[in-house]
């Protein structure tokens, strides 16, 4: 049996130290570990508790919609109220102060110089053999109306727009805020009051010329290839010409364009969001100065570039010498129906009457 | 002289919308018309935020530049306002606009717009201050009186703060700094907040 030694011998007392001696170092260590250990554990996580991810680098990424639309919620029941950030309206904006005003301006300088440079190297261009005192029926009352109708829409439309594009940096400087708001309201309200009705009236006259515009290939692209005559001799042309085509499809299709948008825009009612009346915007723009600065084409060989064409469709009838160098393979299937122009003799029997008087 | 800015604080919101009804309320805006909304991001979801929103006041405003009729203008304390004597209700400021502040009632037929109607950061419009025609078009003018606009001065949580763009700074860096967000993203952490004075 072991003798029973009182705990705090000497012996005993030496042993305890030594023991703490010899591991106290590695006691330290340890606890120096344990310490890291914690320290380690604690930086990548993060601390528990009620969190968010602020300073909110995800909240404003969503708002700003960095990736794609992000929609909330609102009480308010308007289109797009539910957005935050609409980060079309920048694109918009670029592209109408940056893109259409400046290009349409341009456009429409460009054809306008075109048209003064044309008139300058060709002048009036005249009936070749003159006016004959025969004409031949070109369009029907119908067709006149429908054209006119078309027409005056299509001006009033034109300049309208014109004026709520342009007019902020041309009639403002002439009229000051005030005259040109008053222009511009009356411009706003005559452009979406007649653009709905300039559809029917487009409608009506595509219906009636449709038949005679239908492309014939061969001939048509002849008269292309010869610039329809512009710098030289006439080229053979059917009732209406490739370049009268052209302006024909032109206005149907660019006009089918600009209607189709101009309802989507002027009738907001529907829900539109502002990405689809931007794109909308888009579209009735480029179609709209598109036709304009063609428009312009049309209307000087219409009026004053060529003698006997502006009567055309204004009374419905052509001298018949217009229509044969104009249009020779027209008046070929027609020079039967010529018939004197009232109230004054063909000039060939006035000639032959003075010549045997 | 001051620039007029608004701040929502997103952590503070509690969507309670009185600072639209406050507004509407002010100004007398009629219905369909909003100059100020509170909309949620990701509502009832993990991270669900609220931001009040109205006219920003931009320095580099894009209502201003797209308008036809040039009908914006820009104060002196950088608050930006229309002349609805101009405006024609094209609806262009709409477009425009990233916050969606311009406003239209629906004028006559067809529901073509109105003149446009948005924040006036409570500083009216073109006419004589508080006179019976600029209450009539724009508002209550609180600016002419030496108020700021109604909206933050009765937020109850004092998200929303009107004001001298410099003060607004002040105040939110010190409560960025009582949350003790840091700049690696920890986070708002509200137990490790220590309040401060």
């Amino acid at each position: 049996m072991l003798p029973v030694e009182p705990l705090q011998s000497d012996s005993n007392r030496q042993r305890v130290r030594a023991v703490t001696v010899r591991t106290l170092p590695m006691m330290m260590v340890c606890l120096l570990l344990a310490v890291f250990q914690v320290q380690a554990a604690d930086t990548p996580t993060k601390p528990a508790g009620l969190i968010s991810t602020s300073p909110g680098a995800e909240l404003w990424r969503e708002v700003r919609q960095r990736d794609g639309d992000v929609t909330g919620t609102t009480q308010v029941r308007s289109p797009g109220a539910d957005v935050l950030v609409n980060v079309s309206g920048q694109a918009w904006r670029e592209y109408r102060m940056e893109e259409l005003i400046p290009k349409a301006s341009v456009a429409i300088l460009i054809v306008l110089v075109v048209i003064v440079v044309f008139r300058l190297l060709r002048g009036r261009i005249r009936i070749e053999g003159g006016r004959s005192g025969l004409r031949v029926l070109r369009f029907t009352t119908n067709q006149r109306i429908a054209h006119w109708a078309t027409a005056i829409l299509f001006v009033t439309l034109g300049l309208t727009g014109l004026t709520l594009l342009l007019g902020r940096n041309l009639l403002i400087p002439v009229f000051g805020a005030e005259g040109f708001s008053m222009i511009a309201g009356a411009a706003k309200f005559l452009h979406d009051y007649l653009g709905p009705v300039f559809m029917f009236a487009l409608v009506w006259l595509f219906i009636l010329f449709v038949r005679d515009n239908v492309p014939s290939p061969k001939i048509d692209l002849q008269w292309l290839l010869k610039g329809g005559g512009m710098f030289g001799k006439h080229v053979h042309a059917p009732r209406y010409n490739a370049g009268e085509k052209l302006w024909f499809w032109l206005a149907s299709i660019g006009g089918l364009a600009v209607i189709i948008s101009g309802l989507v825009l002027d009738f907001p009612i529907f829900g539109q969001t502002r990405a689809t009346m931007e794109f909308y915007h888009w579209v009735h723009s480029v179609s709209a100065v598109i036709l304009i600065v063609v428009s312009f084409g049309h209307i000087y060989m219409g009026t004053a570039a060529l003698e006997g064409t502006f009567e055309v469709m204004q009374t419905g009838y052509c001298d018949s010498n217009w229509a044969r160098e104009h249009h020779d393979l027209w008046y070929e299937e027609v020079k039967d129906s010529a018939e004197p122009v009232p109230g004054q003799q063909a000039r060939t029997r006035r000639e032959e009457s003075t010549g045997a008087a | 002289m001051a620039r007029m800015k608004f701040y929502c604080d997103a952590e503070r919101c509690i969507e309670c919308n009185a600072c639209v009804t406050a507004c509407k309320n002010e100004h007398d805006i009629p219905w369909g018309v909003n100059r100020r909304r509170v909309v949620t991001i990701k509502d009832g979801e993990q991270g669900e935020r609220s931001l009040s929103v109205a006219c920003m006041h931009c320095s580099d405003a894009p209502c201003a530049a797209v308008c036809p009729v040039d009908c914006f203008y820009t104060t002196g304390d950088g608050i930006v306002l229309h002349d609805k004597d101009i405006c024609i209700g094209c609806g262009y400021c709409f477009y425009a606009c990233p916050f969606g502040a311009p406003q239209f009632p629906e004028a006559s037929a067809f529901s073509s717009r109105g003149k446009m109607d948005k924040c006036t950061f409570c500083a009216g419009g073109p006419e004589e201050d508080q006179s019976s025609d600029e209450y009539k078009k724009y508002g209550r003018n609180r600016i002419s009186e030496g108020k700021l606009p109604l909206c933050a001065e009765m937020c109850s949580t004092k998200a929303l703060l009107a004001g001298d763009g410099d003060v607004l700074s002040d105040i939110y860096r010190k409560r960025v700094i009582n949350r003790g967000a840091s700049a690696f993203d920890w986070g708002v952490n509200f137990n490790s907040t220590k309040i401060q004075g």
